[in-house]
């Protein structure tokens, strides 16, 4: 199905007959979340089942700030007129996520909670199905073994009416992001709906690279607001942070890496600096996950300042250090770092895409990266601020 | 084949307005045949494909399909590898792997590459490449890092790129496929 031969109309008369059929006299959940795709999902729903869906959002705790809220009130508003069940479980995800380090590990057990938490509500109001709005690439990168999205379980065998108690439908599983958003429109969805930014399921949760904690999402969700109200205006497909701790890898086979960042970047060795990441983060390199470094590279501020964003000399250091070095998948360049800070660094991450499948590094302008910086920095949860100079591949465009 | 990009090199074919079907390898040639297929475009995968001996099922499968099926044929990235080792040529880690936008330049504009001359960026990611191209074929594109980015066989319609031109940021991926799909037309 292509986005020139795509026709909502009747890929909506055919989805809405397909789950009446499914469906027949049952109720059903549909698991909402704000974004376009579950969103659509649960209008297409709408239309085979009216009352007999019960729109349910789930306050996970890995939210941005005034999110659940937010959410509830657009879904609301009467031109979709959706109810939804707001259900809060954020001391359950954390609870459930706590001391994990792994980025794959950490998606299963959101995973885990996220459907035990939808059973539990599927039973408690006697629904046998949960729609959920599940699009082409979450299940081709979960197949593929990129990474586990939490949406899949039908595709990887996991029989959800035998585990959770509830069997899955997908109406929108075989589109991909532009056609939903196509979709979206043609359901007359509000444009600021129909047009966001995805945000991940597991949300905050795998923008916290490696163990989450309070410290951390607090200060993710004070930089996401930040980078949301600076990058807003600007015509970037997704934009967002990451945080991470600055604990670096003292192997020696990285010691070469200050050589080949300064020589790609034709600057004097003793002007950059390079930190490799302990935490590992999500690549794709040759068709396959790789779960690799994260490579901060600093440039001395004069030069910073002078030389500006320079993103044909950035792209050449990142690519060259990538090829490399077998186990980096991501590069990132300091914007500002301040001395003495708490040892938690933000990575500022913008890229233009249009189906998720690649994805090319934003060029954001440089007094911009330096505002939003300065912005976080003020805070004083954090110490370094970076901009992440890798497109996928090699890299994935969330950090886990 | 396995590969994350092979939905999309679907797509791209409907949207040129091609009724194109994603098939496993193993797929008997009679259904080929049965389906009135006029052409046969091979994605790419995760696996390697140094040694023919050493192959995945569903790589075995391929190899064998691109030496039985008489179709014009474009294999991408791994297929195109495979292509390499198949028929004689060899495929070895890469010194440089290749990750992200590549300039791929093109030395003969031949066929699928028409249009293209004299550089254009293409999206890849690929660990192993093409050693050497087998002897039946010609190169018709490389990179700094990579030899042998597109090849054509001397005498039929079938070709190889290690790029992939069904992803978006592949600008001029679809001319490749247009290409592709006049020499299909006019043979």
């Amino acid at each position: 199905m292509t986005l020139e031969g795509f026709r909502p109309s009747s890929y909506l008369t055919s989805e809405t007959a397909r789950l009446r059929e499914t469906i027949g006299d049952s109720k059903a959940i549909a698991a909402v979340s704000g974004g376009v795709d579950s969103t659509v999902a649960a209008l297409v729903a709408k239309r085979a089942l009216g009352d007999r869906l019960l729109p349910v959002f789930i306050d996970t705790g890995f939210l941005r700030a005034g999110e659940p809220e937010n959410v509830k009130a657009s879904l609301e508003e009467a031109s979709l007129g959706l109810r939804i069940k707001l259900v809060k479980a954020g001391g359950r995800f954390l609870e459930a996520t706590k001391g994990e380090a792994m980025a794959e590990e950490k998606r299963k057990k959101f995973r885990e909670t996220f459907y035990r938490v939808l059973g539990e509500e599927a039973q408690k109001n006697g629904c046998d199905f949960i729609v959920q709005g599940t699009i082409a690439p979450d299940w081709i990168e979960t197949q593929g073994g990129i990474k586990t999205q939490h949406n899949i379980l039908v595709q990887i065998g996991i029989d959800s009416l035998a585990t959770y108690g509830f069997r899955v439908v997908e109406p929108i599983s075989e589109l991909y992001k532009d056609q939903v958003r196509a979709l979206g429109r043609h359901l007359d969805i509000p444009k600021d709906l129909s047009e966001r930014q995805p945000f991940p399921g597991p949300g905050l949760l795998v923008r916290c690279i490696g163990t989450v904690s309070k410290k951390k999402l607090e200060l993710l969700k004070s930089a996401t607001r930040i980078i949301e109200e600076k990058l807003g205006p600007f015509n970037y497909d997704q934009y967002f942070a990451g945080v991470i701790e600055n604990k670096f890898t003292e192997d020696p086979l990285y010691k070469s890496l200050d050589e080949t960042a300064a020589t790609a970047l034709g600057l004097p060795k003793s002007e950059t600096r390079v930190d490799v990441f302990k935490d590992r983060v999500t690549g794709v390199k040759g068709d396959t996950r790789s779960y690799g470094l994260l490579v901060g590279l600093k440039i001395q501020e004069d030069n910073r300042d002078t030389y500006g964003w320079l993103p044909e000399k950035l792209r050449v250091a990142q690519s060259n250090i990538v090829e490399k070095f077998a186990e980096v998948t991501r590069v990132a360049i300091l914007v500002k770092e301040k001395r003495g800070g708490p040892p938690l660094s933000v990575i500022v991450r913008a890229v233009s895409t249009r189906d998720f499948m690649t994805a090319a590094v934003a060029q954001v302008p440089w007094k911009i990266l330096k505002d939003i910086a300065e912005s976080i920095l003020k805070t004083g949860d954090s110490s370094r601020v970076y901009y992440d100079v890798t497109p996928k591949p090699p890299a994935t465009v969330e950090f886990e | 084949m396995k590969g994350q990009y092979n939905h999309l090199i679907a797509r791209r074919l409907q949207e040129l307005g091609v009724d194109s079907h994603l098939m496993p390898p193993s797929t008997p040639l009679e259904k080929f045949e049965a389906m009135g297929a006029d052409a046969l475009v091979m994605g790419g995968g995760p696996q390697s494909v140094r040694s023919l001996h050493e192959l995945t099922d569903e790589l075995r499968d391929a190899s064998n399909l691109m030496t039985q099926i008489k179709l014009p044929m474009l294999c991408i990235c791994v297929t195109h590898q495979l292509m390499a080792t198949t028929f004689g040529g060899k495929t070895d880690l890469a010194r440089k792997p290749e990750f992200g936008p590549v300039e791929v330049s093109v030395s003969d504009e031949d066929t699928i590459l028409e249009g293209l001359k004299p550089s254009f960026t293409a999206w890849e990611s690929h660990n192993d490449e093409i050693v050497a191209a087998p002897r039946a074929f010609r190169v018709l594109a490389s990179s700094e890092n990579c030899a042998v980015q597109a090849m054509v066989h001397e005498k039929m319609n079938v070709f190889g790129v290690q790029f992939h031109p069904e992803v978006y940021h592949t600008a001029k991926g679809v001319d490749v496929f247009k290409n592709f799909l006049r020499i299909v037309r006019e043979q």
